[in-house]
């Protein structure tokens, strides 16, 4: 690919990608638009760029690198574990800057170490960023849905909130609401009294009879989605969220939580600390983050510039770990962001499970950066 | 001194009841050459021209720009155009028109109740059914502020529907709707049922004025929106 209108850097990140031993893979500018709407959701329409071909089939501009890669990998079916890297041009519907840019980046698909390749990942990171800008400060915040999980599931809260919270995970807004609501349950009324005695005596059965009874008279059966014993068990569900109350201590610590951040070296004693002052058992994802931290300073990782925020995360149901963002320290810019989405590959299609994590640079604000040199 | 054009629906009742309006307010219309022509004018306001658009496309025509004020529903408006607010001036509400777009779910889904359940739902639905939950609407604009924005619901998908969308679940074609409605009737014969907290907007007809910098000075404007106004 010939490096015309690219950034006057791009031949050096092309060489630390391949210092990197990644494999360079190119995908098409015009991608199917139902992976990226599927996977993000509908909120992506506007932002990116929708066009119909001739049949009708729904494309757009290639928004962004990591699923149009895992596609690519699932299909060429070429096993794991590998290593692949990526740049060229994305399009976005932006408010400020263009709406055509170059990102890079590194997707790490089916290193089952998960510890070393989050380290991995943020080295790699971290030292390009380093390479294209030389004597500048930056700073690391790292965020970890995993522990989140861990607390919310240590609460024991019943499995529905926990997963609603989850989802509302790196979305503060949202997430508040769920702990108001949480905090002053609203029960709920006008339920039919036949149905509200059916479900009092736990007779599925009869619950699900009547609900298949009603479908069929109003003719909903023949292409109804959910079944009659679906919306019979989400019924019992539901009274049961609605009156579920989290009481005082626990509103108080699942805040608390959220406001933690501190240097990332000082993050395993601070969850800890938490962890035994709020009698939870954070185990296996507690363990996992102080592994990613041992990986990090054997790989000789600057700790001092980074910093754990426990409320950091993406409310994208494909994030299972580590999240992480590069700015110049003091600049909101982020330079380089990444995660690990284990759920991604499966969700997309691929047959076995493939742990993944990796990251993208937006080289537009590197380049932007680079000029104030 | 340019000319201020007011797009007005070109046919229907709210055509009638904007002709009411208007009359009632001092500004009689009185239509160019015959009385199916689509442009009129304003007895007493010289440089006011009248242009008998559909209501989709007066909301078009205001976000252009195309036009100085318009009067279709808000809905409309709201779905035509990204940060409504900041592009047109809702002067007036007119009393008739009215319409809620709400979510509605088919009635035997006793276990949805509230947005909040439906969220359970869309989170829960392509591990149980192989598919994000499908929405059947026109209105793509409001139905994702709404969900994204107000309720943090992203998991779903919007298929398009053009018409009698309240037949959409039944068809199978979706699982549920975002869709006007003004009694409820339709949705009701079509065993539906709309969400406690589910209406998106209440919407009715709308004097609208397309915000344009030469607006300011131009007194035509102010009277025009006092006009209307004290007719209400």
């Amino acid at each position: 690919m010939p490096l015309i209108d690219m950034p006057d850097f791009a031949t050096d990140l092309l060489a630390e990608f391949a210092a990197r031993r990644t494999e360079r893979v190119n995908t098409p500018v015009i991608q199917p638009a139902e992976p990226f709407l599927d996977m993000a959701g509908e909120d992506l329409r506007r932002r990116i760029f929708l066009t119909e071909s001739e049949t009708g089939a729904n494309l757009c501009l290639r928004p962004e690198f990591t699923i149009p890669v895992c596609l690519r990998h699932i299909e060429t079916a070429t096993g794991t574990p590998k290593r692949y890297s990526y740049l060229g041009e994305v399009f976005r519907q932006r408010r400020e800057g263009s709406h055509e840019f170059y990102q890079a980046g590194i997707e790490d698909l089916g290193d089952k170490d998960i510890a070393s390749s989050d380290a991995r990942a943020i080295g790699d990171a971290t030292g390009i960023l380093k390479a294209l800008l030389p004597g500048r400060k930056l700073a690391l915040t790292l965020g970890d849905q995993a522990v989140f999980e861990a607390v919310v599931n240590a609460l024991g809260l019943p499995f529905g909130w926990q997963r609603r919270l989850i989802h509302a995970f790196g979305d503060m807004t949202h997430l508040e609401a769920l702990l108001e609501r949480l905090a002053r349950p609203q029960p709920v009324t006008g339920l039919d009294p036949q149905i509200a005695e059916l479900i009092a005596s736990d007779n599925e059965a009869d619950l699900v009879a009547r609900i298949d009874r009603t479908m069929q008279e109003t003719g909903y059966s023949t292409n109804a989605s959910r079944s009659p014993t679906e919306i019979a068990r989400r019924l019992k569900e539901m009274l049961e969220l609605a009156e579920t109350r989290l009481d005082g201590t626990a509103l108080l610590l699942l805040r608390e939580f959220l406001t933690l951040q501190l240097p990332l070296a000082e993050a395993p004693a601070a969850l800890a600390g938490f962890a035994d002052a709020a009698g939870l058992k954070l185990g296996a994802a507690v363990s996992r983050f102080d592994a990613r931290l041992a990986a990090l300073a054997n790989a000789g990782a600057d700790l001092s510039a980074m910093t754990y925020r426990a409320a950091f995360g993406r409310p994208l149901d494909y994030y299972t770990g580590l999240v992480f963002e590069v700015t110049e320290a003091g600049s909101s810019a982020v330079l380089a962001g990444g995660g690990r989405f284990d759920r991604l590959l499966t969700l997309l299609g691929a047959k076995e499970h493939i742990p993944a994590v990796g990251f993208s640079l937006w080289l537009d604000r590197i380049e932007g950066a680079r000029a104030k040199q | 001194m340019s000319t201020i054009t007011i797009a007005l629906p070109s046919k229907g009742r709210i055509k009638e009841d904007t002709a009411a309006v208007f009359e009632r307010a001092g500004l009689a219309i009185s239509a160019v050459g015959n009385d199916r022509s689509y442009r009129g004018r304003i007895e007493g306001i010289d440089g006011v021209e009248i242009a008998y658009l559909s209501a989709s496309e007066i909301a078009r025509e205001l976000a252009s720009g195309a036009v100085d004020f318009g009067v279709t529903g808000e809905d409309l408006v709201r779905e035509g155009m990204a940060g409504a607010d900041g592009r047109v001036e809702f002067c007036a509400r007119l009393g008739f028109g009215q319409a809620d777009v709400v979510v509605a779910v088919p009635e035997i889904w006793l276990d949805v109740e509230t947005m909040a359940d439906l969220g359970d739902v869309a989170a829960d639905f392509r591990a149980r059914h192989g598919r994000r939950l499908a929405i059947a609407t026109k209105y793509w604009r409001l139905t994702q502020q709404f969900f994204s924005s107000q309720h943090g619901i992203q998991l779903y998908r919007i298929v398009e529907s053009l018409g009698a969308t309240e037949g959409a679940p039944a068809a199978g074609q979706a699982d549920i709707i975002v869709d006007i409605t003004s009694t409820g009737s339709t949705l009701r014969a079509n065993h539906l049922k709309i969400l406690s907290d589910g209406v998106i907007l209440k919407s009715e007809a709308c004097l609208v004025r397309a915000r344009k910098p030469a607006h300011e000075q131009d007194l035509r404007i102010a009277r025009i929106v006092e006009a209307v106004r004290a007719a209400l």
